[in-house]
């Protein structure tokens, strides 16, 4: 994968710019997208689909998130409640002051996409990264083929992007959008089971199709499983990796899988190239 | 240029008054639970009261704080709505000089530079300090008994890279020193007024202690071994305290932190360590290394391999200190040699084999 960030290395990389969160949303009981601005009103850089950046609330610390959206003047990141640090985010109103830097490691193959038909997997929080491709193809829409976007949650409150995922997407022409969750509940009356099954279930044809499945280790392992049963190749699958980072520049070590820094050579990696990447994964 | 030993002392003296000189030298600590008083030899900024060794056995610790300090402030903030700021902490612009450092040691600082200059991102600290370092190396003359570094293709008489280069000379107690680098060229002018006659001098040449059998692809060896029996064997002792890592020239893993005083504070980096379980320890506690053999399989696979494959060169330079520190005896120049001739594949059947032997029984 090509290293696609914009660095201006003049600039100190380590160092956030301070910024405002100028919207929280809330998307289920555990998830909140934040709008982020600079002070004076503008967006803090301009990422490519599966970019990252690392968010900063003074004086509690700094973790990398995936950035979800981006506007003309803003940028998007959801964060879903896992420790100490995405607990203090889950406090912030509207207003609050904190430090971003980025965007840090590869993006999404938008070249390489191009002219094919894109089957787009998210399983939770997973559909964060996969969202920014989403709205980047709808965006660009003549520039791709057919559109399917498969997505699972626990339950129907906790499906992130409501909106979209509900109302919006499935209106976009030549786009298939499918929703499972977990659990059955009163108000869902849609598709019930895991994301895995649901792949085999619907039958997705790998022929000129490419895949993103982004979602926890066990779905996209999983997951990887159904569509190699499908028939699709490993180069054709790509995904994203998590790893615990704290630079995002490739140098303080700790998001190495063998040579590879998932900071900077990742987050997107394709199944293939993952096959030659030790199993620390 | 030649220095006699004895006008050495005037050599850093004049040194000392544009810029500031690190030396080895001798620091007494006191070790009031043993009753006794330790002398540990280390790299000191320079007083006329220090006694100076540059020769015998090389520090305990490496000179890389004066490049990379333990802890460094990366910038101040204020979380105060409005009145909030993020302020960078650029180290100053203070001229040092790192004199008389080994050619392991140096060849360690070219590593970090590769880390910290290439790959995309300059790291502004790192560059700022290391633009302010001018470099004094010297060639061994005595190596200690864990000294591997011409077995990893280092030689301990040359330091390329070093701004001056520095060598004993035969029979004679007094340095041969030439300039490298530019800026080595304009520290030996400072010390002209020193210069000694150099008639047919020869500088001393030293072998290492320890010679290790290293085959030479070992890095696409250990690639291939990434699941082999070995990583059970080399584990087994090491207690995870981290001491390798932080006696180790070449270890530059770190971690960022914050420290608050009411709403202001400072961002800091500090050093970290693979060893340490929370080095990779992810929010809600999912860990890709959980055990002290992933973590050690990490740390040898990086010196000795991953590195290799990203910026072209070994990541361990034999200085050696990793083996005379470790609490529990744990050994790299052993473990070099150990799977440099180990057979993966057969090593895997025998291991198998005792294994069902054993389920057997």
């Amino acid at each position: 994968m090509v290293i696609g960030h914009t660095c201006t290395c003049d600039q100190n990389p380590l160092l956030p710019a301070l910024c405002r969160v100028i919207d929280v949303k809330q998307e289920t009981p555990d998830v909140q997208t934040y709008t982020i601005q600079t002070l004076d009103g503008k967006k803090p850089f301009s990422p490519l689909p599966g970019q990252l950046a690392m968010v900063s609330l003074l004086g509690v610390g700094e973790a990398m998130f995936s950035i979800t959206a981006q506007g003309e003047d803003y940028i998007q990141s959801s964060i879903k409640r896992t420790g100490m640090l995405t607990d203090a985010f889950h406090e912030m109103q509207p207003g609050q002051e904190i430090g971003i830097r980025g965007p840090y490691g590869n993006h999404f193959p938008i070249e390489d996409l191009k002219g094919k038909d894109i089957l787009f997997i998210g399983g939770g929080i997973g559909i964060a990264p996969v969202r920014s491709l989403i709205r980047y193809c709808l965006e660009h829409r003549a520039d791709y083929g057919h559109l399917d976007i498969l997505y699972g949650a626990r339950s129907r409150k906790d499906i992130c992007f409501k909106e979209d995922c509900l109302e919006n997407w499935p209106k976009e022409p030549d786009t298939s959008v499918y929703i499972t969750t977990d659990v059955p509940s009163d108000d869902w009356d849609g598709h019930v089971g895991f994301v895995p099954s649901y792949i085999e279930e619907v039958g997705f044809r790998p022929e000129g199709k490419k895949v993103v499945l982004c979602g926890p280790p066990i779905m996209i392992k999983l997951g990887a499983a159904s569509l190699l049963k499908l028939g699709f190749a490993k180069e054709d699958v790509i995904t994203t990796l998590e790893l615990r980072m704290k630079c995002g520049i490739g140098k303080c070590g700790r998001c190495n899988i063998g040579s590879k820094f998932v900071c900077l050579d990742g987050p997107v990696f394709t199944l293939a190239e993952l096959d030659e990447l030790p199993d620390e994964k | 240029m030649i220095i006699s030993k004895l006008n050495l002392n005037k050599a850093l003296q004049i040194l000392n008054e544009s810029a500031q000189v690190f030396v080895p030298a001798f620091e007494v600590i006191e070790d009031r639970a043993a009753k006794k008083s330790i002398r540990e030899k280390k790299f000191l900024p320079y007083r006329e009261d220090l006694e100076v060794e540059l020769e015998g056995p090389n520090t305990v610790k490496p000179p890389k704080d004066i490049l990379f300090p333990n802890v460094e402030k990366l910038y101040q903030y204020k979380a105060a709505g409005e009145d909030s700021y993020i302020r960078e902490t650029l180290p100053e612009e203070t001229p040092k000089i790192l004199f008389g450092i080994r050619p392991c040691d140096m060849r360690s600082i070219k590593s970090m530079d590769k880390v910290f200059f290439t790959k995309n991102y300059v790291d502004s600290y790192y560059a700022r300090r290391r633009e302010y370092v001018t470099i004094v190396a010297i060639g061994c003359t005595e190596t200690d008994r864990t000294c591997f570094c011409d077995s990893m293709g280092i030689d301990p008489n040359t330091a390329p890279g070093a701004d001056v280069m520095m060598n004993r000379i035969e029979g004679e107690e007094a340095y041969l020193l030439h300039a490298q680098t530019e800026k080595g060229e304009a520290l030996l002018k400072n010390l002209e007024s020193l210069e000694g006659p150099s008639e047919n001098v020869k500088a001393i040449r030293t072998d290492c202690t320890l010679k290790i059998r290293k085959i030479p692809d070992l890095d696409r060896k250990l690639a291939e071994m990434f699941e082999h029996p070995i990583w059970d064997k080399v584990t087994k002792g090491c207690i995870g305290c981290g001491t390798c890592t932080f006696v180790c020239p070449t270890c530059y893993c770190f971690d960022i932190d914050n420290e608050n005083y009411g709403t202001e504070g400072c961002k800091y980096r500090c050093w970290d360590s693979c060893m340490f379980s929370d080095y990779t320890r992810m929010a809600g506690g999912a860990n890709p290394r959980p055990t002290k053999k992933e973590r050690l399989r990490n740390r040898y696979m990086h010196k000795l391999s991953y590195f290799n494959e990203r910026y072209g060169e070994t990541l361990c330079v034999g200085c050696g200190r990793c083996i005379a520190n470790c609490p529990s005896h744990l050994d790299i120049s052993e473990f070099i040699e150990k799977s440099s001739a180990v057979d993966p594949k057969a090593e895997v059947y025998t291991e198998s084999i005792r294994a069902a032997q054993g389920k057997e029984a």
